[in-house]
């Protein structure tokens, strides 16, 4: 009696296990989490209240370019986002980079990676270009990086580095300003 | 007899029940428009509306996991803000690579990969890096160990060998609970509970600011808990209550610099069928993190830590006061070498009281020393491929030198997953029970039976044989699969001196044990979240040839354990989480196989958060150690208010 309750169970957990991780690959469920279609529709938005200089773009309808560094979190939800919109009067696009040294011509870059190293390599490869710099891991606008998104009671903030962005030679909307924690670095 | 059938048939039903309304129930979520939102929708939202929605963040974390080339698993705050967890043992539960045993209102008994016994000792636990196993039997007082819920930013569970990095106690695993920093507990927390089994509760939390780069919090809080009962029987002695306060600063002087000084202090009663055990405690923990470069960085730490309880069942007192300090520094040694170091030294003074003379501790008193370094190197062989290699070596007053080496072999094919196998040697060195516990406390001739310490007693050693593979395919799906041999030596026996009835403990048995542990997080929608798992541990573990020892004393270990935590954000604010937990039959003393069910259904809106909670809501008691004859833990049901203001 005992034995028959432990064995059923076993097996009838170890079954539902095994369906539950087969689910995964239903495609359905290749949706970001909703806080990264949010921080989706932020980097669309981002191309609306920042300005880059002229030089950043090679024609006058060369595209403004979104890239993502890193593992990808958004899916096709940004593309989605971001399809027959424009910023700064250029079309927008999407790239997807392995390595830093595959970022050709790109103005909004959103990093994905975790080891500071890492990061601190990238954001120094970086160093000088109109490239408005964004990610959501820790302490990113105080290692140099432009804005972070972090999250507080559940709700996503933004930090900005001014220094980060006046030497990117980038120009921040004060509307945007005005909802974003501004983060003086001690020199 | 004839209810427990009842309830165990009811079980069986209702848990495929469950499981196929699991597998259904995403199929009817995608018809509906809470899987998110389409850009179109958010695109019309201005930035001020952007900024106010809300999100719970469930993406990190399995990224960061994913790489990890050992069993560890999370079990995030938010993890617990949505289970029914009312302190750490609930919060242990929802990780299946422990098994946690209520053995009454106060006693738990929670071990990893088996030896879950009374004095269970091959589990290393740290609150906010601050060990907090006591010396007298190498195990954990749990009802000690509160903490403010509300503030737990993360519970690490690595179920295996951790004892190359950690230390002396980390056997079979490590739990590591670490509190969310200063900056993120800012504002006011207050909350209340009234119920059935957690009867009241009272906690409030502040976190402010002082200038630019310190912040701050301070805490209190205070329980009531109810009595545990033997069914049809009596009901138990063991009510009991806590009061426990504390702070934590972080102070970043600097870019590079991160200072945090935090303390605690507490004190409560558990009632017994006599006088009251009391306990109370103090602690007091600073620690300074230093960047020097990108590649080089140190913690140095230091703390006190006193605890005092005057323990009515088993008629010993005990004062523990140990000071600690340790000091790590990690950099990078060409291309390929992460190297990492430390040095840690620990004073512990133990004070026993033995209240009768049938049994106790001699000498009362000792001052134990432990000296400890470790070495690691994680070697970078090819882009994919990386070997740590480390070892730890210490000093201890009862065995001298030890060492705790192991080798770490991960490779990582693509960003989304990691197989790994390591081999690692720990040892679980003396503790006071295991060298100094007479039976009687005074002298007795070797003709009459007693236990006379165990002044020969060497540490107990394992070589953990250990492979696993972790993945995340897509973004929404993380899965972790471990399987483990542990081949022990030298383990614990009680024998009689030859002659004699002197019996002494003893280096006697050995064994082996292996089992598999597979865990994952499967974001369903963006409003739906599961959590689960499942360990399978099995065990043979025996006296050596020559002699004679009743090993079932090893540990009253389940064969099978799993886990699902289901987390919904329903509309209307409302949060709909349940939890379901198997663990199967204890051999002995025997204890059934048993389902527990916990739900919380809360409605949460601008700065309140109201909850109506129900734990173990299948039975209405369940035995969880002692089965028929011990106490029985009840059905029960709180109700919670919270308030969270921030400026």
């Amino acid at each position: 009696m005992k034995i028959t309750v432990g064995a059923l169970s076993e097996k009838t957990l170890i079954l539902a296990i095994m369906l539950i991780a087969s689910g995964g690959t239903m495609p359905m469920q290749n949706h970001p989490a909703l806080e990264y279609q949010i921080k989706a529709v932020f980097l669309y938005n981002f191309t609306q209240f920042v300005e880059w200089p002229d030089d950043a773009f090679a024609t006058a309808d060369s595209p403004l370019v979104i890239g993502i560094l890193g593992s990808d979190p958004f899916g096709q939800y940004l593309d989605n986002t971001i399809v027959g919109e424009a910023g700064n009067g250029h079309p927008l696009v999407v790239e997807r980079y392995e390595e830093v040294e595959d970022i050709a011509a790109c103005h909004i870059l959103f990093i994905n990676i975790a080891d500071k190293r890492k990061l601190q390599n990238v954001l120094s490869d970086l160093e000088g270009r109109n490239i408005l710099t964004i990610s959501d891991v820790q302490h990113f606008a105080r290692s140099g990086g432009i804005l972070q998104f972090f999250e507080e009671r559940n709700k996503i903030r933004l930090r900005i580095n001014l220094e980060a962005a006046k030497s990117a030679d980038l120009n921040i909307s004060s509307k945007l300003l005005s909802l974003a924690e501004v983060t003086i670095i001690q020199k | 007899m004839k209810i427990k059938d009842f309830k165990n048939t009811r079980a069986r039903f209702l848990f495929p029940a469950f499981a196929i309304g699991l597998l259904i129930l995403p199929y009817l979520a995608t018809g509906q428009t809470r899987n998110g939102l389409s850009p179109a929708e958010l695109k019309k939202l201005s930035l001020e509306e952007l900024f106010s929605l809300e999100v719970t963040s469930v993406s990190k974390r399995p990224e960061k996991l994913i790489k990890a080339p050992s069993a560890i698993q999370v079990i995030t705050g938010d993890d617990i803000h949505r289970s029914a967890a009312t302190n750490v043992p609930d919060a242990l539960r929802l990780t299946p690579n422990l098994q946690v045993a209520q053995l009454n209102s106060y006693a738990w008994i929670i071990s990893a990969r088996g030896f879950n016994a009374l004095f269970a000792n091959k589990l290393l636990v740290m609150i906010d890096g601050r060990a907090v196993y006591t010396p007298l039997f190498a195990g954990v007082f749990w009802d000690a160990q509160n903490v403010l819920m509300e503030d737990i930013e993360q519970i690490e569970v690595i179920s295996g060998p951790g004892a190359t990095l950690w230390g002396a106690n980390a056997v079979n695993g490590v739990i590591n609970i670490k509190s969310k920093s200063a900056e993120s507990t800012q504002g006011l927390y207050v909350s209340g509970t009234a119920g059935t089994f957690l009867k009241n509760s009272l906690a409030a939390r502040y976190g402010g600011k002082l200038g630019d780069n310190i912040h701050y919090r301070v805490y209190a809080q205070h329980f009531n808990r109810n009595h545990t009962s033997i069914p049809d029987s009596i009901d138990v002695a063991d009510e009991w209550g806590m009061t426990q306060g504390g702070f934590r600063l972080d102070w970043e002087p600097s870019e590079r610099d991160l200072v945090t000084i935090q303390g605690d202090l507490y004190g409560g009663a558990e009632k017994n069928d006599t006088v009251n055990t009391t306990l109370d405690g103090q602690n007091v923990i600073a620690r300074w993190q230093h960047t020097f470069s990108q590649e080089s960085g140190m913690i140095l730490k230091a703390y006190f830590d006193r605890t005092w309880r005057r323990d009515i069942p088993s008629t010993i007192s005990n004062e523990l006061q140990t000071y600690d300090i340790d000091f790590q520094h990690n950099f990078t040694l060409g291309q390929s070498h992460n190297m990492l170091w430390g040095l840690g030294y620990r004073l512990m003074r133990d004070k026993t009281l033995n209240s009768t003379i049938f049994a106790g501790f001699i000498p009362q008193e000792r001052n134990l020393q432990l000296f400890s370094g470790f070495v690691q190197d994680e070697i970078t062989l090819t882009d994919d491929l990386t070997f740590t290699l480390g070892t730890k070596v210490l000093h201890n007053d009862y065995t001298g030198f030890e060492w705790q080496p192991s080798g770490r072999l991960a490779w990582r094919p693509g960003a989304w997953q990691t197989v790994w196998a390591a081999v690692s040697r720990a040892v679980r060195t003396p503790s006071r029970i295991d060298a100094d516990y007479y039976i009687p406390a005074y002298d007795v001739p070797p003709d009459q039976p007693s236990v006379a310490g165990g002044p020969n007693f060497e540490s107990e050693k394992v070589i953990a044989y250990e492979a696993g593979y972790r993945a995340q395919p897509f973004s929404a799906l993380s899965l972790s699969l471990a399987i483990f041999y542990n081949k022990y030596n030298d383990l614990y026996s009680v024998e009689a001196l030859p002659g004699t009835l002197t019996y002494q403990v003893q280096n006697g048995s050995e064994g082996r044990t292996w089992g598999l542990e597979l865990s994952g997080t499967y974001q369903l929608a963006a409003w739906w979240r599961l959590r689960g798992g499942y360990t399978y541990f099995r065990k043979d573990i025996g006296p050596k040839p020559g002699h004679i020892f009743d090993t079932s004393i090893f540990g009253n270990d389940a064969h099978n354990i799993a886990l699902f935590q289901s987390i919904a954000d329903l509309p209307e604010n409302f949060e709909l989480d349940v939890t379901l937990r198997f663990v199967d039959e204890l051999p002995q003393p025997y204890v059934p196989a048993y389902f527990a069910f916990d739900a919380r259904l809360a409605w949460e809106y601008k700065d309140l958060e109201l909850a109506v909670v129900g734990q173990n809501l299948f039975e209405r008691w369940h035995s969880e150690w002692q089965g028929e004859r011990g106490p029985e833990i009840p059905r029960s049901v709180y109700g919670k208010i919270v308030w969270r203001y921030q400026k």
